[in-house]
């Protein structure tokens, strides 16, 4: 390390180097060698591998890169408290208030459009509340639920003309969920029903509606104004079927 | 083997050559980004301080928080960050590529515009023409002016890269060629959004996505291009595996660009943004694995040289942060994680975590080899080399611990809905204060280095044999004080 290249002209002001230091910090320096081809090893692959499970894990929840879904499985904002601040243990709840709070989750899907007071936007979208879809039958709910609906339609004496997406990625309970929390929260409902629509309800109604095209008015009209999805009610209190 | 190791005179002299045609753009970089990283402490520590005691100044609007901090990441993004990395990127293309440096003084001449864009920036924030767009915080129109400068100073190392002279391509020239081009597309696209009226919503997407992408897109390539250089350079040692190496390269290059939404999860986006963003931003910890795994290899047996020599020591603790930032990044890309960590300290401290400690660390390891060969004088102590690292090291730890802790602790607290608001700020106030002793000890820890990198710049460096080692005598190498054989083990 300590001959000096003297020939070289390191054409460095005088002042700002000289031209032996330079040399010296150069020439230790050791040579770029031609990379080499190791195979990955075992560690490493495993870690690469819980890296592709992770990220296939939240990518599962891309709810199939539907436009109009906004909140995610593991994102649902929790509710604000009860009013006395405790909120109640859960086996003292009883079985239609969770079933409602679940479903009031499920139907920030549908805030975007009908509004959360279910009044919707007058000329574009529909409301819920007042609506004889929602206050009749549930076959046709479930039909709209799982299909959507194109096209000019009528609510209320007011026509629209806007697309209602299909909601047929959701879970059955989810569906059942939601359906159940419009009736109840923003229908009026005929004598003597609770508006409460079950999983079992919804899944009558894929096997009835499941796969086929989104409706237009003149085909949901086409079901009975009054029919309801075959299933057995349930205990208010305990989500129990009553025979 | 021995063919490929020796170091022969004409290498020697084409070193040399190489050195000395980039030598001023590089350190017109270097010594600026200095003089900036301490703007940016200072920046940094002072709002640190008035998120812990607000009624401090509370009476003068320019060292309010809203402008403070802003300042801050400009001055450190900017004028640090991206001019000390656009100086390693010259040196690294020209040494890489073999190439002399034609260009210099158009290089320059596009530095000053761009110093003066910084300098601008600061200033329009300070006063309070910022913008409150989270790394893009300048007055709109700037924009033109970073754009324009960028590539004044960049285009260069594409005709370089051209007419290189070396046969197969080393897996440091992917990084560096990938960043000079992956910059301006980012930024444009960012600023376009932003400026040319994409819906609000589209534009703080479009803000996130370019502040991941900055880290993913830029910082990253060129902090793995020093480290693929930098370790078998110390180390005498060809680099463990090239395929690896490729597959970290493509895998960054491939899904970069898919991240950034995870940071609005719940946010008015389709759910299938954030979700795959999300998983863009946990494949990329391939990238991660497959570099620290050939880069551990690499040096496998030779790891003494790290307590010796200063470009390994802060490269290799560089390479620690990306890998711990890449893991809390992908952490946090978990819905249920995310949300509570979401609106929390923690972000702020991720985005520190990718320019300080894993940029700025890996970064510095650059400069501790590079500068010596420009200026053709060594560093003045290695003392100051260890209480520069030591400082930023304690520094950034105590950052990574406190954010994270402390947004839990603070999202945990926002996510009860049984207790106030206010109760949230109130526990997060230790967490401040940790967060002002972090900068306490980067700033003390820049001290050193500033004041290093003026001496080197004024050519009043040591001038003797032999780097500047942290521990031990000066003059030896740093492989006779770790007790390693010269030659390959
Ligand atoms: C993208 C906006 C949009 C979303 C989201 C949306 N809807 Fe609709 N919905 C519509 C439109 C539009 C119509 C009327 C159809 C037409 O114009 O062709 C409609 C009609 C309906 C109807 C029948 C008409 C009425 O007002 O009673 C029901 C019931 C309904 N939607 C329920 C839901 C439920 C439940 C959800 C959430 C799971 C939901 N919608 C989500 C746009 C939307």
């Amino acid at each position: 390390m300590s001959d000096h290249d003297h020939d070289q002209n390191l054409d460095y002001e005088a002042g700002t180097a000289s031209v032996v230091d330079m040399h010296d910090a150069v020439k230790r320096e050791k040579v770029l060698q031609p990379s080499g081809h190791e195979p990955m090893g075992v560690t490493a692959l495993v870690l690469c591998a819980m890296a592709l499970i992770g990220g296939g894990i939240v990518f599962g929840h891309n709810n199939g890169f539907s436009s109009s879904i906004y909140v995610q499985d593991f994102y649902t904002p929790e509710p604000p408290p009860s009013e006395d601040g405790a909120a109640a243990a859960d086996e003292n709840v009883a079985w239609i208030d969770k079933w409602m709070k679940d479903g009031k989750k499920v139907y920030n899907n549908c805030i975007a459009c009908h509004q959360p007071d279910g009044l919707g936007a007058p000329g574009q979208f529909p409301p819920l509340v007042g609506s004889e879809w929602v206050d009749g039958g549930t076959e046709r709910l479930g039909a709209i639920m799982l299909n959507g609906i194109a096209g000019p339609f009528t609510v209320a004496g007011q026509s629209y003309n806007q697309a209602m997406p299909a909601w047929n990625g959701l879970s059955d309970e989810k569906i059942a969920q939601v359906v159940t929390y419009i009736r109840r929260e923003f229908g009026t409902l005929p004598e003597g029903q609770d508006g409460v629509v079950t999983t079992e309800m919804i899944e009558a109604a894929r096997e009835l509606y499941g796969g086929k095209p989104t409706w237009d008015e003149g085909g949901l009209l086409a079901i009975p104004e009054d029919a309801m999805l075959p299933g057995a009610k349930v205990d208010l209190q305990t989500g129990e079927p009553i025979q | 083997m021995s063919d490929n190791s020796q170091v022969t005179a004409e290498d020697v002299q084409e070193r040399a050559g190489i050195d000395r045609s980039v030598r001023f753009p590089v350190m017109f970089f270097f010594t600026s980004a200095a003089v900036w990283l301490f703007v940016a402490t200072l920046f940094g520590f002072l709002s640190a301080l008035k998120l812990a005691v607000p009624a401090l100044w509370a009476d003068c609007q320019f060292l309010g928080y809203g402008r403070l901090f802003p300042a801050h990441m400009t001055a450190l993004v900017y004028g640090w960050a991206m001019q000390a990395g656009i100086g390693v990127m010259l040196w690294l293309v020209a040494r890489l590529t073999r190439v002399e440096m034609t260009k210099a003084k158009a290089v320059i001449v596009a530095g000053h515009v761009w110093n003066f864009a910084v300098g601008l920036a600061v200033f329009a924030i300070w006063i309070g023409k910022g913008r409150s767009i989270p790394w893009l915080d300048f007055p709109g129109w700037m924009w033109m002016l970073f754009a324009l400068s960028y590539l004044m100073m960049v285009v260069w190392v594409i005709p370089m890269f051209r007419v290189r002279r070396t046969g197969d391509v080393y897996i440091s020239e992917y990084y560096v060629i990938g960043a000079a081009v992956w910059f301006p597309w980012i930024f444009i696209t960012a600023n376009v959004l932003i400026n040319r009226g994409a819906a609000p919503v589209m534009a703080a997407g479009a803000a996130g996505w370019f502040v991941t992408n900055l880290i993913y897109f830029w910082f990253a390539p060129i902090a793995l291009a020093v480290a693929y250089y930098i370790v078998p350079k110390i180390a005498g040692r060809p680099i463990f595996s090239y395929p690896l190496a490729k597959l970290g390269f493509w895998t960054l290059a491939i899904l970069a660009g898919w991240t950034g939404f995870q940071r609005f999860m719940g946010g008015p986006f389709p759910a299938w943004m954030p979700a795959l963003s999300g998983a863009a931003t946990l494949f990329i910890l391939i990238a991660v694995v497959a570099t620290c795994t050939n880069l551990l290899m690499t040096l496998k047996g030779r790891q003494k040289l790290w307590e010796y020599s200063p470009s390994l020591r802060f490269t290799m603790f560089g390479m620690l942060m990306f890998a711990i930032y890449g893991v809390l990044a992908g952490m946090s890309s978990f819905f249920s994680v995310g949300k509570v960590l979401q609106f929390s300290h923690f972000l702020v401290g991720l985005d520190t975590l990718a320019v300080y400690g894993f940029f700025s660390m890996t970064i510095f390891g650059a400069m501790y080899f590079i500068v010596p060969r420009v200026t053709g004088c060594e560093w003045v102590s290695g003392g100051m080399i260890r209480w520069h690292f030591w400082f930023s090291a304690y520094g950034i730890l105590t950052l990574v611990g406190v954010m994270l802790v402390g947004g839990l602790a603070q999202g945990g607290n926002m996510a009860d809905l049984d207790q106030r608001f206010a109760v949230s700020v109130g526990n997060s106030q230790g967490y401040v204060i940790g967060r002002i002793c972090a900068w306490f000890l980067i700033g003390i820890s820049n001290l050193w280095f500033v004041y290093q990198m003026g001496l080197m710049f004024l050519g009043k460096g040591r001038k003797s044999e032999g780097p500047t080692l942290i521990h031990g005598e000066p003059g030896k190498s740093a492989e006779a004080a770790a007790g390693l054989n010269p030659e390959n083990a």
